[in-house]
């Protein structure tokens, strides 16, 4: 076997400029394959971490969509919650939002607007200003995107001039921007001052229903609709469903089946084009080396071995193709990630499914050449010269 | 060591080889003369077990090989036989090392010492010093040198010698004969085809080859001229 490498590096060596742009098909289609299964990979963890863990053991919740625009207010009130909490399986009720944003009226001399707000993160990274959070003291601080900065004021200089959000003046102390991938609200202000003046607005229209031990969570979901139709207090503005964590996961799930699909489907046909290339250059060899052929069956070698011979010529040829093919997949990887907005991740699967698919290619498209080989009638071989 | 009863070989409707019958003692150093065209190659394929088509009966060792496996038949070409051919049927792009190493590569036998039966064989033809050489940097007789080592590198009981100094001049000639008769001296059965007498000589025994005949007597060649 070692003897059958060495032979075979020797043989591919020989002819480095041949072999090199048969292994540019294979080093295309797997650079390819990494840096698409990266991207692919990339996404689906940026998605997950954005969608949270659903952990809904022992829980279910149930929504509540207003069916006006104007009443902002409607959803669960703290009767409805004593009234699920009297069914029957119900451990405790808790209330929660669906958006934890609220929406402030903001005016800077004559212009003013309506625009979303909400309780600055522990980080930000701002494009004026030297902060990175607003403190909870700063309760006349507040942080405003770069867009509602332009509409406001006109292009001109925002940071550290005031401005009136719901009636109360506020220093704008930084301005940040909002890239296409990342949400944010186009106000922050402290934690304290969302509290005090702007939690109010955040309508509970989420009720996560926690049920007892041993209690069917899906039939409670539905006994509990049943009763905010009936009983709640603000059935009449708007309806109440199970909401379905999973619907989510699953549309998401068949998008990556999706793009799958398609990264199978470029994949396979590059990845055939180079196995046409390395089948091509597998007769080539086999016909250029008759002689040598000849000479080691003469000597003892089996057609068995001439087969695995060419074999392991085939699938080194693709293997290194395919090693190559990953270190400019880590490449591309690099400069995909200069431009996108999360982070494209090579993983130990897509190398693993590489270096696999290489060796098949070689195996695949080597076999016939090789076959060849093997069958060739000794007697013919030996008068090649 | 050998025995051929009645053995024929035609290609379509000529006919190659007709009723050869011959025998080689173990330790003989057998001599096949004739002329271009005359069935020699085609008659030491036969006994070297690369060509299986033919009519007739042939017996190494006592046994047949004629249904034998090809993969089998291979084994049996490196373990017990040994080729030189007439162009010395070198791999080019190998060292000397390399290409006398060629047999021990497919041999079950000699994986472990494969290192000092090549540096024997390289010493015994007289080749010191020339392992990393490339075949074309070599001369004629320095080549064939390679192939007689290359040959006897798995201790074969049998070496078959194509026309093995049909490309050198006398005086290379001489020395690779020379190294054919030490290793007959030492047990080797020799069959060598040439159509060069003195080349022949050498041996013990001279067969003749005419028109796909064999004759055992150069006068029987020619006297139905």
């Amino acid at each position: 076997m070692i003897d059958k490498l060495l032979i075979a590096f020797k043989s591919i060596g020989k002819n480095k400029n041949r072999n090199f742009l048969t292994m540019l098909g294979i080093i295309i289609g797997i650079a390819c394959v990494i840096a698409i299964l990266a991207v692919g990979d990339g996404f689906t963890k940026t998605m997950t971490k954005g969608m949270g863990t659903h952990n809904d053991s022992g829980r279910v919740t149930i929504s509540f969509e207003t069916s006006s625009y104007d009443d902002s207010t409607s959803g669960f009130t703290q009767n409805d919650v004593s009234s699920i909490e009297s069914l029957s399986g119900v451990d405790h009720v808790k209330l929660d939002s669906s958006s934890q944003e609220a929406s402030a009226k903001v005016q800077y001399k004559t212009k003013h607007e309506t625009t979303s707000l909400n309780k600055a993160p522990k980080h930000l990274n701002l494009y004026k200003g030297n902060d990175t959070t607003i403190y909870s003291d700063d309760s006349s601080n507040v942080f405003i995107s770069h867009g509602l900065a332009n509409r406001l004021f006109k292009g001109g200089n925002a940071l550290n001039r005031a401005m009136i959000i719901d009636g109360n003046v506020f220093i704008v102390r930084g301005i940040y921007k909002i890239s296409d991938f990342n949400y944010r609200p186009d106000i922050y202000v402290s934690k304290t001052v969302f509290k005090q003046l702007f939690a109010g607005q955040i309508t509970k229209d989420l009720a996560r229903i926690y049920v007892q031990p041993g209690v069917n969570k899906k039939s409670v979901g539905k006994r509990a609709v049943k009763q905010m139709k009936k009983f709640g207090e603000d059935k009449k503005m708007g309806s109440y469903s199970v909401s379905n964590p999973d619907q989510m996961s699953k549309t998401f799930t068949k998008m990556m089946n999706y793009i799958t699909y398609f990264v199978a489907l470029v994949a396979g046909i590059s990845l055939l084009i180079a196995g046409i290339g390395v089948m091509n250059v597998m007769y080539i060899t086999v016909s250029e080396r008759r002689k040598e052929i000849g000479i080691r069956r003469a000597f003892g070698a089996t057609s068995n071995d001439i087969r695995s011979q060419f074999l392991i010529e085939s699938v080194v040829l693709c293997v290194i193709g395919g090693l190559v093919g990953i270190i400019c997949g880590y490449g591309l990887v690099a400069i995909i990630n200069a431009f996108l907005p999360f982070k494209a991740i090579v993983t130990v699967y897509s190398l693993l499914l590489s270096i696999s698919v290489s060796t098949a290619v070689g195996l695949i498209f080597g076999f016939i050449p090789s076959n060849k080989a093997a069958q060739s009638p000794l007697v013919g071989l030996l008068k090649e010269e | 060591m050998l025995k051929i009863k009645n053995v024929g070989k035609s290609y379509g409707q000529f006919q190659v080889l007709q009723n050869i019958d011959l025998e080689v003692a173990d330790g003989e150093f057998l001599a096949i003369m004739g002329p271009s065209g005359s069935g020699k190659s085609t008659l030491i394929n036969i006994l070297g077990l690369l060509d299986q088509d033919y009519t007739g009966e042939y017996l190494l060792n006592n046994k047949s090989y004629k249904e034998t496996s090809d993969n089998l038949l291979s084994r049996i070409r490196g373990d017990q036989l040994g080729f030189v051919f007439q162009n010395f049927k070198l791999l080019t792009t190998y060292s000397v090392y390399e290409n006398i190493e060629v047999p021990l590569i497919y041999s079950k036998n000699e994986q472990h010492h494969k290192r000092e039966r090549v540096e024997d064989v390289i010493e015994k033809v007289g080749l010191n010093g020339k392992e990393k050489h490339r075949p074309a940097e070599l001369s004629g007789g320095q080549q064939q040198r390679v192939a007689i080592a290359r040959a006897i590198v798995n201790q074969p009981k049998l070496i078959i010698a194509d026309e093995p100094t049909g490309a050198l001049d006398s005086k290379t000639s001489k020395e690779i004969m020379d190294i054919f008769t030490k290793l007959n001296q030492d047990g080797t059965t020799i069959i060598m085809v040439t159509h060069d007498e003195e080349v022949a000589e050498y041996a013990m025994r001279t067969v003749y080859i005419r028109d796909g005949k064999l004759y055992h007597d150069a006068k029987d060649v020619f006297k139905n001229d």
